[in-house]
């Protein structure tokens, strides 16, 4: 059984973001204290307005190392902090975590943020560097395994192996990525990519190449949750939370034990959005639809609907616009505006959820979309990171 | 000319990073070294990459005098073996001259057991496999 209570009552009012580099030489710890501090203020809010600080630094966030909440706590001496967490790191998990504190009045006003630091064994740079050595590893030693990273070369073979997808389809993702990337100054990678060129690319786990895979960056997000009558007294259009969902079966991380393609967490998160949301895919103006991995984009497009089972491919060729090189579902609506994690950086969906807020709030710059309403995202692959939400701009501001 | 040794390599074992590298080259030259703020003049520690009391981030390294008073005290009578401890050790948090509140801990030397609470102490160096080691002991005239 599951309802939705607690829909439209919880708001976006402030974002924060360091934007990314493939080439920082700062801490991790540094980052996320200035997209904190950044979103507060974008809030217009102070210290001891923050009754909550939710990280998505807990169990499982191979790619991340502190600060979880506590330390951000004591960074920023936040005085009346009433409820403290770290979560998954993929970020509509804390975001829910964040939404649920609010709701139920364990405080009214939530820190959440989330950043990506390379770790040495993300980046070859980064195991170079002598500042990154005393921090978490892989809790299984590449190379026998498929699992996290591994997992997805894994069963994009089986992807590949059972539906009619070429590397070009692959390729169309990478391409949009990079095209939307290049308008925005926060993207890690902004220059060119054509299909050519991601085809000519190196494979590293074959069947994925270089350009499969999303970027390591360094960089954080952070975003104020509030109540959503709290937010309509602060400076910006409050942005709503219209539902938001995680899905795991039941193998869950044991990635190479998953039963079949057919069912999996997206097809979880989808059941849950389709039950817990008013809103359809007619009224999503903008899609923010994972790349981590290219051919989760695919599975996505298939598991929201927009197309059968097995149809990816000629949707994608449907959808894209050869001008523009990038895809615009039934001609309108953009896919991963920000660049995706493909360029912009493997955020585990952070860039996307504030670059949704920016749309939806009309603060997106040169890049806005004109006058969005919904914003659809689906976050994350096939295991423990199944996510997705819908926002909405609030218009009873 | 020889390269000097990174300082990250005198001291392998320690947490070194961009935020607090400081403290450990300080140690190199046996002071006591924390950001403070260059907005409001304050000192913190640990050494995060903002002021936390006005969000700045416009730090400077500063050295202390490395004065003090005890403000915590223990006396470890085990715990994991390492060169250069025996038990049962003394761990001491001192509160630092410079500002109220502003508190670093480490061990005491010339100190019998416990150190007693208020007691006033200055910085002694210990070598920890060559490289230099902060510690505390009382201040000449200062009774235990």
């Amino acid at each position: 059984m599951t309802g939705n209570r607690i829909q439209d009552r919880i708001a976006i009012a402030g974002v924060g973001s360091t934007g990314y580099t493939r080439d920082g030489n700062r801490t991790a710890r540094s980052l996320a204290a200035e997209a904190a501090v950044s979103a507060i203020r974008d809030a217009g809010l102070d210290r001891a307005d923050i009754g909550g600080v939710i990280s998505s630094a807990g169990v499982g966030s191979w790619t991340i190392v502190p600060p979880g909440a506590t330390e951000m706590v004591a960074m920023l001496r936040l005085p009346n902090v009433t409820y403290f967490g770290d979560g998954n790191p993929v970020i509509v998990s804390p975001l829910l975590d964040a939404m649920h504190a609010i709701y139920s009045g364990t405080c009214d006003t939530v820190l959440l943020y989330h950043y990506n630091y390379r770790t040495p064994f993300s980046s070859r740079r980064a195991a170079d560097d002598p500042f990154r050595r005393h921090i978490r590893g892989y809790d299984n030693l590449p190379p026998e395994n498929a699992r996290n990273a591994a997992a997805y070369a894994a069963w994009a073979s089986r992807y590949l192996h059972e539906n009619s997808i070429d590397r070009e389809h692959l390729g169309r993702v990478a391409v949009n990525s990079r095209t939307n990337a290049r308008s925005n100054p926060l993207a890690a990678m902004r220059s060119p990519l054509t299909l050519d060129e991601y085809l000519a690319a190196r494979l590293v786990r074959e069947p994925l190449g270089m350009l499969d895979m999303d970027l390591p960056v360094d960089g954080a997000e952070a975003f104020i949750l509030t109540t959503s009558e709290h937010a309509r007294d602060l400076p910006h259009t409050p942005v709503l939370v219209h539902t938001a969902a995680e899905g795991l079966v039941d193998t869950a991380s044991d990635e190479e034990q998953l039963a079949s393609l057919a069912h999996h967490g997206q097809d979880i998160v989808v059941r849950q959005l389709r039950a817990r949301s008013q809103r359809s895919l007619n009224d999503v103006d903008v899609a923010y639809v994972y790349d981590g991995f290219t051919f989760i984009t695919l599975s996505w497009f298939e598991k929201l609907g927009w197309c059968a089972p097995g149809e990816a491919g000629p949707f994608l060729d449907h959808a894209w616009h050869d001008e523009q090189q990038r895809l615009l579902v039934d001609g309108r609506v953009p896919v991963n505006p920000q660049g995706g994690m493909l360029s912009e950086g493997g955020t585990q969906g952070a860039g996307f959820v504030r670059d949704a807020v920016h749309q939806l709030r009309g603060t997106a710059g040169d890049r806005q979309i004109d006058d969005p309403r919904t914003a659809l995202l689906a976050i994350g692959g096939f295991f423990y990171n199944s996510q997705g939400a819908v926002l909405i701009r609030d218009d009873n501001r | 000319m020889t390269t000097p040794i990174p300082v990250w390599e005198r001291y392998p074992a320690a947490p070194i990073d961009q935020d607090n590298v400081a403290l450990y080259k300080g140690w190199l030259r046996h002071e006591l070294t924390l950001p403070r703020c260059g907005n409001c003049g304050k000192w913190h520690a640990p050494s995060y990459p903002l002021c936390p009391f006005c969000w700045s981030f416009d730090l400077i390294p500063t050295p202390l005098s490395g004065r003090g008073t005890v403000h915590l005290s223990i006396l470890l009578h085990q715990g994991p073996s390492a060169k250069g401890v025996s038990y049962p050790y003394p761990v001491v948090t001192v509160e630092l001259a410079e500002q109220a509140g502003l508190r670093f801990t480490s061990t005491a030397v010339e100190g019998c057991g416990r150190l007693a609470i208020g007691t006033p102490v200055e910085l002694a160096w210990l070598d920890r496999d060559g490289a230099p080691f902060p510690a505390f002991r009382p201040r000449d005239g200062a009774t235990q």
